[in-house]
């Protein structure tokens, strides 16, 4: 049986092992505390958790603060409250200043599937890796999620790290080798590159298992490091593949897809297929049937490979 | 509270003026610059730099030093003048500004100075930065912590995000905080109070939990003794309203929106530096 486990109560439960480690780690909540599973580092930390309420350019600017006397803040509340809305604080204050801020925009993507695009992120991560210095982290599975929380807690500089709302399947053993900027190839292949990431890595996979069963030779590789992006890894993969395909929630514009774009167009060019949200606000209804809409569910992108393949 | 001894007044009122002449200097050097601003908040500068202050031009990284935010980045003519008058670096910096990669941009850039605490330019972000690093540093818990200072613009107040800073600072109780509200009552269209009025501002921060005083903000006896008196009131951010004369020191400037930027004519160079040496020969 799929081991599923909630990607919030994962990353508290990291946060207080990271805590543990490190005494200089606070939490800095925008009444997101219990919405973004710090409960238990303040519960743990309650000298190290601070409570501002609904403000969240104010608490960016408070973080850089905060960083600047020497504590690694952790930044927690809904994907595009910590990214769209305080944007030139987080640019200025945590980049142009490279402060060690920690920013985490939880239930991205479009986890508040009926709550319509207010409360959806399908940009955050075409405007954060456009700062300079920031690193961009996407997770894919619980156990990254853990992984990258350490990863992001020793890495000294600006960085945010995007998490999904519901609960996601373990694709990794706990011994897994997790190296922010390093892709991970999941599956070897010869005939097409699946590249997933964060909440729909697991798509791919899935996509992945249903190509090689029609006998396509699918090489399947994880970045969950947005920024910097591994381009040894994928100039590799478009070498020895000559085809691309990107899986991601997010925009089109600006997101893995491009990113990936932008390293290949000068050293290797191939064809690419990026499979998300197309220049539309996503609609609203249960978040499965979402994903669909958009051709983001395995059988969906297994058949637009095919497609493209053909 | 500190008071200070008249030749301690005198040695700040000299210490302004060598830093509004170093204001000039660069002005020469660049040809523009935001003029008026900063020659309203130097003398606060000087006073915190050269009296309140435990900074250390040879150490300015010092976790123990007390933190200095100019959260009005476009008046970091003063801080530059000021910075260059405590040693913070070589007064020959000066003479670049407005010259390609400066280390004095048109807005400080932490990274390029010593001395400068926080990237500042875009308005309503310092006093954000200046509570975290309150909370940080009340974080560890020291008698005589250190304190951190934000000198804001009056036209700057309209940014929204200083009233969630505001709102922040009292409700964690840092009276390690200080901010000084720099009401020189021009912003760069015309009269604050017609573009978007915040007035009457001592209620306005009082209503948001702040201990408020107003003084003037070019006498430096007044100056040292109402920083010094930080804490106001235990357990309360502190709050200077500054009344203060924008482009103060040159005459023909002064009190006048047109020259919130200064784009210096040779005549008027003439002028400023005249006016200085007349406030010199006042100083002898």
């Amino acid at each position: 049986m799929t081991d599923l486990r909630d990607p919030r109560k994962t990353f508290g439960e990291a946060l207080v092992a990271v805590g543990e480690k490190n005494d200089r780690v606070v939490a800095l909540s925008a009444d997101s505390s219990s919405g973004s599973g710090m409960k238990p580092f303040h519960e743990r930390f309650p000298e190290r958790h601070f409570e501002f309420g609904i403000m969240e350019q104010g608490i960016t600017g408070i973080s850089a603060g905060m960083a600047a006397t020497g504590k690694i803040p952790f930044f927690v509340a809904i994907a595009p409250f910590v990214t769209s809305r305080p944007f030139e604080m987080v640019r200025n204050d945590l980049g142009y200043m490279r402060q060690n801020v920690k920013v985490v925009g939880r239930c991205g993507g479009m986890t508040y599937a009926d709550l319509g695009p207010t409360h959806q992120s399908l940009e955050d991560i075409a405007i954060m890796r456009t700062i300079p210095g920031f690193t961009v982290v996407n997770p894919g599975c619980p156990v990254e999620i853990v992984k990258a929380t350490h990863a992001i807690t020793d890495h000294v500089g600006p960085v945010y790290m995007k998490l999904g709302g519901p609960k996601m399947p373990v694709l990794f053993d706990a011994d897994y080798d997790f190296q922010l900027g390093k892709g991970v190839t999941m599956q070897d292949g010869k005939d097409v590159t699946l590249v997933g990431t964060g909440t729909v890595l697991s798509k791919a996979h899935a996509a992945a298992a249903i190509l090689e069963q029609k006998g396509i030779s699918v090489r399947l590789i994880n970045i969950h490091t947005i920024k910097p992006l591994d381009r040894e890894l994928m100039i590799k993969a478009a070498r020895e593949t000559g085809a691309i395909v990107t899986v991601e929630e997010h925009y089109i514009a600006g997101g893995l897809g491009s990113a990936i774009a932008e390293a290949l167009a000068e050293v290797c060019p191939v064809r690419m297929k990026m499979i998300a949200v197309d220049d539309q606000f996503a609609s609203n209804g249960p978040y499965e049937e979402l994903l669909g809409l958009y051709g983001l569910q395995a059988e969906q992108i297994a058949q637009t490979v095919e497609a493209f393949l053909a | 509270m500190n008071t200070i001894s008249d030749d301690d007044k005198r040695f700040l009122e000299r210490k302004a003026l060598a830093s509004r002449k170093n204001v000039l200097r660069m002005i020469k050097a660049g040809k523009t610059g935001h003029v008026g601003g900063a020659l309203s908040i130097i003398d606060t500068i000087t006073a915190l730099y050269f009296k309140v202050m435990k900074v250390d031009p040879q150490n300015p990284k010092d976790p123990d030093r007390d933190r200095f935010i100019l959260s009005a980045g476009h008046k970091c003519l003063a801080l530059y003048a000021v910075l260059a008058e405590a040693g913070f670096f070589e007064k020959e910096i000066l003479d670049t500004y407005g010259k390609i990669s400066s280390k004095l941009p048109g807005h400080p850039d932490m990274h390029k100075l010593p001395g400068v605490e926080s990237n500042t330019g875009a308005l309503g972000h310092g006093l954000s930065i200046g509570v975290g690093m309150a909370l940080g540093l009340a974080m560890e818990k020291r008698a005589e912590g250190p304190g951190v200072y934000v000198a804001m613009g009056d036209g700057e107040l309209a940014e929204g995000s200083n009233w969630e800073a505001a709102a922040a600072a009292a409700h964690h109780k840092l009276d390690n905080l200080m901010v000084f509200a720099d009401r020189n009552r021009l912003q760069i269209s015309g009269n604050t109070v017609d573009v978007m009025s915040y007035e009457p501002l001592e209620d306005r921060w009082a209503a948001f939990g702040w201990s408020v005083r107003t003084i003037g903000g070019h006498d430096m006896r007044t100056l040292v003794e109402t920083i010094t008196s930080m804490p106001f009131e235990k357990g309360k951010p502190s709050c200077v309203i500054l009344d203060t004369i924008k482009a103060k020191g040159l005459s023909f400037a002064e009190d006048k929106a047109s020259y919130h930027y200064w784009k210096a004519t040779p005549e008027e160079m003439e002028m400023a530096e005249k006016d200085l040496a007349e406030i010199e020969e006042r100083l002898a």
